[in-house]
């Protein structure tokens, strides 16, 4: 246990590049160690007086403001992880920005409920008693399910923007 | 917790940066809201299927600070030297906490041609109470003492303020006169995005606070327009005496043409036409006519025009009401005839 945890610091450092402690940790981490960070986008301008765009960790915001959440996953085992499948719900008081959710090789599917995923086009609400597409911003769940199995080592990642309301 | 600390840093770095939303909502999330955000894992491992949790990721929400004033009625007609001319007004807290603001009354602008003159005292709260006499200026309306009941209002809230101006007496017709009220955060004001640390009404010292796209102040125009008017009536005769001449002899018919004219910007209302029928003259009965259509003599209604009897002292005398009067409506034309006796 004790073991476990040292290295789950060390492994959240290296995933974040944050400089942060250890997360509290209450069980063996097993395989694939998964690390979320909020983050919003900045404007800066750079030594040559160019405008560019940086990721700054959040954990305050403007309501309006666009939340970049990222998730991690490190496999830190010897074999390979199979079926790796990350669920992350968008936070209370957001809402989902259409189109946001990426991740490099996975198939993406959305929920309104938590129980039923589909992709956009499979996503249906009943208004005024009849079924209609749902909107991005009814999401409230996002899924990756990655389609190759995660080596030793490697990193997967998943991202989606969601404003705060 | 150690990474909440972490992240508290973070925000600090956030907040130097000047961040500036460009479509903060009204209201929104509360200041002070915690956002907790976790993400899952499942996956196998040979045959052993596993699941795990990120960390807990939180977010907490921002006070921002914005106020929106609005005047209820942007535009009011006046006469020059009208008194207690009572405008309202809005003031909503568009921020996502409570926050106190300072209200002022500012009648010299400079963009107009005259000064409305501010009522002592100016700036009344509504005082709410039933539903009867909320949102309208009454005596039971609660004077406004800045420093002392400045309005403290909570996320979307509204208060109603009424202002009391005079108009000056020596404005003239077509002049403009605005007053303006604001309202201005207690936490301060500045550029959209400037910080306060710790800062806000609503809950001081638990989350910054920031200036929100209204620069933590606003104001609404009340714009008075001086529209004068005045109605004045010339009068007209021609005499037609019983062998065809005008000689004003008794028998002679007297023609009397009254062209009622407006002038000025204004609307006169409920004007009213009246002349008496000259001494020694007897009123021909059936010859009062408006704009050339004949009205009854009787005192009746819809008919536009009585001829009404001596009474007394008072003397025989025709009455046409002639409504409400502008520039617009023209020239009223208000004919009769009397005999010489």
């Amino acid at each position: 246990m004790i073991k476990g945890n040292r290295f789950y610091g060390l492994v959240a450092i290296a995933a974040a590049c944050l400089g942060s402690p250890a997360f509290a940790q209450d069980k063996d981490p097993g395989c694939i160690v998964l690390k979320s960070v909020a983050e919003i986008e900045q404007t800066v301008v750079n030594a040559k007086g160019e405008k560019t765009t940086k990721l700054v960790p959040a954990s305050t915001a403007l309501p309006g403001v666009e939340v970049i959440w990222t998730v991690t996953a490190n496999n830190i085992c010897k074999v390979p992880s199979e079926k790796v499948t990350i669920n992350n719900a968008v936070p209370e008081h957001m809402t989902y920005v259409a189109n946001s959710a990426m991740g490099p090789g996975t198939d993406i599917t959305y929920s309104l409920d938590g129980k039923t995923f589909g992709t956009a086009e499979q996503l249906t609400v009943k208004a005024d008693g009849a079924q209609r597409q749902a909107r991005a911003d009814e999401y409230r769940h996002i899924r990756w399910v990655f389609k190759n199995s995660l080596q030793p080592g490697a990193q997967a990642f998943a991202r989606f923007r969601a404003v705060l309301n | 917790m150690q990474s909440s600390k972490f992240l508290g840093a973070a925000s600090a770095l956030v907040m130097a940066l000047g961040f500036v939303p460009n479509n903060v909502h009204a209201a929104g999330a509360p200041a002070g809201t915690v956002i907790n955000s976790t993400a899952d894992v499942s996956y196998t491992v040979g045959t052993v299927a596993t699941t795990a949790n990120s960390n807990l990721v939180t977010v907490t929400v921002i006070e921002v600070i914005d106020v929106n004033v609005t005047a209820q009625t942007a535009n009011v007609t006046v006469n020059p030297g009208d008194t207690t001319q009572v405008s309202t007004y809005w003031v909503d807290n568009i921020g996502n906490s409570a926050e106190t603001f300072l209200l002022t009354l500012n009648n010299a602008v400079t963009s107009d041609q005259f000064d409305p003159i501010a009522a002592t005292p100016a700036i009344y709260l509504d005082s709410g109470g039933g539903a009867a006499t909320a949102g309208i200026y009454d005596s039971s309306d609660i004077v406004y003492v800045p420093g002392s009941n400045d309005p403290a209002l909570a996320a979307d809230a509204r208060a109603v303020v009424f202002v009391v101006n005079d108009i000056p007496g020596n404005a003239l017709d077509g002049q403009l006169g605005i007053s303006r009220l604001s309202a201005t955060s207690r936490t301060g004001t500045d550029v959209p995005g400037t910080p306060f640390p710790n800062g806000g009404n609503g809950i001081n010292g638990v989350v910054d606070a920031v200036i929100g796209v209204s620069t933590g102040t606003d104001s609404g125009d009340t714009t008075y327009l001086i529209a004068g008017v005045s109605v004045t009536a010339a009068k007209t005769q021609a005499v037609v005496d019983t062998w065809g001449g005008s000689r004003p002899v008794p028998g002679a018919r007297i023609n009397y043409s009254i062209a009622v004219n407006t002038t000025g910007t204004g609307t006169a209302t409920n004007v009213v036409f009246t002349d008496n029928i000259p001494p020694n003259t007897t009123y021909v009965p059936g010859s009062l006519a408006l704009d050339a259509v004949a009205v009854t003599d009787a005192v009746d209604l819809p008919d536009d025009g009585d001829y009404v009897a001596a009474s007394g002292p008072t003397p025989a005398r025709i009455r046409v009401p002639l409504g409400s009067l502008n520039t617009a409506a023209g020239t009223k034309t208000v004919t009769f005839s009397v005999v010489i006796n």
